[in-house]
């Protein structure tokens, strides 16, 4: 930033000088037909943000056909084949118990985004259907599920997940609810104060009169308005739950051995780690660092100009 | 023109870069104006004519994607190309800005003693600085002063508080006052009383002033001349009566013609062609 | 005054609902709670009847959740399930190290973050874009992995720190603490970072910071005392939340680098079923988010004078 040396020209808009150029800006707004707004995402996410599309879709691909197409068995290992480095026959080396680590690899695409998945998707429909019915009520409604909500808030999401999985045990489904349950305040206050604005609008009010009930205003006027929060929310809740969910799985409160999971994989790959062979953690973090960074940068370039920081800069 | 001349802007063009097109917005399509010591002229017109733009490249800060054109002449020294140190100078104790929404300019974290105290800091002793702060809020008509110099913006009401930006204006005695809209924001009494404090604080001191806003007849009361813009152009300038009595452009005759009477609103003339946007610069 | 005093009601509330799920939870187990206390373990009968009288199981429910609640008041917080070690005991001699490690976090956030934050949006240029793409990348990486990968160079493989423990003394302390602290605060110093530069360029932008400069104020104050200065208030909020964070992302580090932590001893006590453990833990991680928390919204209310003085005040 600073302010600059540069000549009499000095720093930054203002209101006034935006409503001077108003006028004229309309004129040069974009059209919206679909083809041109494919385009605009094109041109939006630039070489870095397709690169990023590209290693999203790799890992999606790995999770949904990858255990067909792994070279090794991920879950069998001999014991002479321990701690090899890489090599043609193992493209990343093996781990401690002479497993492959890049078939491993492959194999915990699948619940590295499966266990996320399921985690949005609860907290995306419990959300909205905390956050829909508290705004079409309102008043005492809206209040005791905000109480409730407070309740919840008052937990840091990973306490309540294992609290969850301390309840109901181990493994990706408990982890995953219990997380999801840990997301929901969060998503719901968001989605109802979006959807607050729409409740008050005139035409909700029109079909009210009419006699259409709550249910059916709800679902075929509200919520579409509100989808795209949604939709937005899940995105991102998507790379918060694969972090969680790994974190989990590192703990030993997630996925369970022998299957192949990216946290897990960090967790199993710790003693070798502190014995000079780091690979399994090692790969095993990136594959979640690149994938959460992927999405985060996607999610910023087509987020808008705001997202992504000043223009000018 | 009244008095030897203080300010000539000469020719001035300003063009804002659309960030997504490239292509460059005409909004000041060359002004020229002279303004003498002591001379208050009433720059009118519609939003988007370009007159607050025209105040902000005076004092140089106008928005960074802007291209500017033309010469600024102010004492002798063009404004457009002083080096940015010299430029400071200029604005801390030659030019003064009043802007519209006193709640916006001000940082709301500071208590208003020190917003004035930053704007004297030629004045080493705390102290003193502190009087001279108390003094001039008495100029402009503030009577609890110990407790407005403690006061936070948001304390404040908008009349009070555009009366703190007015006596900030005034403390290092400039040469030139810029008013943009500095009533606009404010309510219909406090308007007149702002205004007229302004206007009375102006003339005790000899400063010159543009005074910028839509509303024709409080231009009228305040200044000696008036100059009408429209579309980034100044399309008439002369003294209130004779822009009242015998308006030229058909613009003004316009403006002159809508305004209500006691005999009822007078239709309005269809309005003016839009201007082509093209390159400029 | 006032509002101090409300807002310890409303946590008081909160506390006592998160209490009784945390007390309820039990019950939500499936099986009776004898049974997922004991955990398919063999006990003896003396202990299976210390265990009943310690969650008074042949009172009605109310009773035995009042039993609890005063229990804790009176530091008696029951026996651990697995080495009937008194649970207020164990936690005493283990929250020093979680203590520390929170604390010494923090201040790394509150230095780092807030200092690479200034520097990017104060001096631009190459400086910010180092530190945009570097917190791009630590908000992607999670802290355990970042945890280990901290122990695989720096323990590891250079040995300039110890692998695991806690150490003895103050100066062995921070020794040990070190690239624990590092890893915890490194994904909220990333964050933080980014907030802060975004808050500088936007607080850049404001009327204000344009009108001081319209006024000729000398560079310096206009970029120290209007824009950075400003910029911190929105910062406080969001570095109050980290930190209160901390209370959750403690676990993970303190089983990596297997800290005597009372964060490590939840997780281990999850992985063996101890639930008496678990839940005197969970309550007072709870306990500790919503002190913390409050305490940030105090300290914003002391820093804004939009909110500590109404108008007309």
């Amino acid at each position: 930033m600073a302010v600059k040396e540069t000549t009499a020209s000095e720093t930054a808009a203002s209101e006034t000088a935006a409503s001077e150029t108003a006028v004229l800006a309309d004129a040069l707004a974009a059209p919206a037909s679909p083809t041109s707004r494919l385009a605009g995402a094109r041109r939006r996410l630039g070489w870095i943000g397709m690169a990023c599309v590209g290693v999203v879709a790799a890992v999606v691909l790995a999770a949904v056909v990858g255990q067909f197409l792994v070279p090794y068995d991920p879950t069998v290992g001999s014991v002479t084949q321990r701690h090899l480095g890489s090599s043609a026959e193992h493209l990343l080396g093996t781990d401690q118990a002479g497993r492959d680590i890049f078939s491993r690899l492959i194999a915990g695409a699948r619940t590295s985004l499966l266990g996320p998945l399921i985690v949005v998707g609860a907290t995306a429909v419990a959300g909205s259907a905390l956050a829909l019915t508290a705004v079409w009520f309102g008043g005492k409604v809206d209040a005791f599920l905000g109480r409730v909500l407070d309740v919840l808030f008052a937990f840091p999401s990973l306490l309540l997940a294992i609290l969850g999985v301390a309840i109901f045990g181990p493994g990706l489904v408990t982890a995953s609810i219990a997380l999801a349950v840990a997301y929901i305040p969060y998503s719901a206050r968001v989605i109802r104060s979006v959807a607050l604005r729409e409740r008050h609008l005139p035409y909700v009010k029109a079909a009210e009169l009419q006699g259409i009930n709550g249910f059916t205003i709800t679902v075929r006027h509200i919520l579409p308005n509100v989808w795209t929060q949604i939709l937005t929310g899940s995105t991102i809740n998507f790379g918060y739950a694969i972090v969680d969910l790994a974190a989990l799985s590192f703990l030993g409160l997630g996925i369970q051995p022998p299957e192949a999971d990216w946290g897990l994989m960090i967790s199993n790959g710790q003693e070798s780690l502190q014995q000079g062979f780091p690979e399994q953690s090692l790969y095993a973090g990136l594959c979640i660092v690149v994938t959460v960074a992927a999405m985060a940068y996607i999610g910023e370039r087509l987020g808008g100009r705001a997202a992504a920081g000043r223009s000018k800069r | 023109m009244i008095g030897p001349e203080l300010i000539g802007i000469g020719q001035l063009e300003l063009g804002i870069k659309d960030p997504d097109t490239g292509v460059l917005k005409p909004v000041l399509k060359g002004i020229s104006l002279e303004l003498g010591r002591g001379e208050a002229i009433g720059l009118v017109g519609e939003s988007g004519s370009g007159k607050s733009m025209t105040l902000r490249c005076i004092l140089g800060i106008e928005p960074r994607n802007a291209a500017v054109r033309g010469r600024i002449m102010f004492d002798g020294e063009d404004l457009l190309s002083l080096p940015a140190e010299r430029m400071r100078r200029v604005r801390a104790g030659r030019i003064a800005l009043i802007s519209q929404n006193p709640h916006a300019s001000l940082n709301p974290v500071l208590p208003i003693e020190t917003y004035l105290l930053e704007g004297m800091p030629e004045i080493r002793n705390a102290k003193a600085a502190r009087l001279r702060a108390g003094e001039l809020l008495e100029q402009v008509g503030i009577r609890s002063v110990d407790r407005v110099l403690k006061s936070f913006p948001h304390q404040l009401s908008g009349g009070m508080l555009q009366r703190v930006v007015i006596a900030g204006a005034i403390s290092g005695k400039p040469d030139l006052l810029l008013a943009d809209e500095p009533t606009t924001a404010l309510d219909v009494t406090t308007q007149a009383e702002v205004a007229a404090i302004l206007d009375e604080k102006r003339r005790d001191l000899g400063m010159s002033m543009i005074f910028v806003t839509h509303d024709l007849d409080l231009a009228a009361a305040v200044s000696d001349r008036l100059a009408v813009m429209r579309y980034g152009e100044i399309v008439e300038i002369g003294t209130p009566e004779q822009i009242r009595d015998n308006p030229q452009h058909p613009y003004t005759r316009m403006l002159m013609s809508i305004r209500p009477t006691l005999d009822g609103v007078q239709p309005a003339l269809a309005p003016a062609p839009q201007p082509q946007i093209g390159s400029i610069l | 005054m006032r509002f101090l005093i409300r807002r310890l009601l409303a946590l008081g509330g909160v506390l006592i609902a998160s209490s009784m799920i945390v007390f309820g939870a039990l019950y939500l187990a499936p099986g009776s709670p004898e049974q997922f206390l004991v955990q398919g373990r063999t006990v003896s009968p003396e202990v299976l009847e210390a265990i009943r009288a310690q969650y008074s199981l042949d009172d009605p429910l109310p009773v035995r959740y009042w039993n609890w609640l005063s229990g804790l008041f009176t530091g008696d917080m029951g026996r651990s399930l697995l080495t009937q070690q008194d649970v207020g005991a164990l936690l005493a001699s283990r929250i020093p190290t979680t203590l520390s490690l929170a604390v010494y976090a923090a201040v790394l956030i509150i230095i780092g973050g807030i200092g690479l934050g200034i520097l990017a949006g104060t001096r631009g240029g190459v400086a910010e874009r180092i530190v945009i793409f570097a917190s791009n990348l630590g908000i992607a990486v999670p802290t355990f992995f970042a945890a280990l990968v901290l122990m695989s160079v720096f323990s590891v493989g250079l040995g300039w720190f110890p692998v695991f423990g806690a150490g003895e003394g103050a100066v062995d302390r921070v020794w040990h603490l070190t690239l624990p602290a590092l890893a915890l605060s490194l994904p909220s110093i990333a964050v933080i970072a980014r907030i802060t530069r975004t808050a500088i360029v936007e607080e850049s932008e404001s009327e204000h910071v344009l009108i001081a400069v319209a006024r000729g104020l000398p560079k310096r104050i206009i970029l120290w005392r209007h824009t950075v200065r400003n910029s911190l208030l929105p910062v406080t909020t969001a570095v109050g939340m980290h930190i209160a964070g901390l209370v959750a992302g403690a676990f993970v580090v303190e089983y990596a680098f297997t800290l005597d932590g009372i964060g490590a001893l939840l997780v281990n006590s999850v992985q063996r079923k101890d639930f008496a453990v678990v839940q005197a833990i969970a309550l007072i991680m709870v306990i500790a988010f919503g002190v913390v928390n409050l305490l940030v919204d105090l300290l914003y209310t002391v820093i804004d004078p939009r909110v500590r003085l109404k108008k007309g005040q």
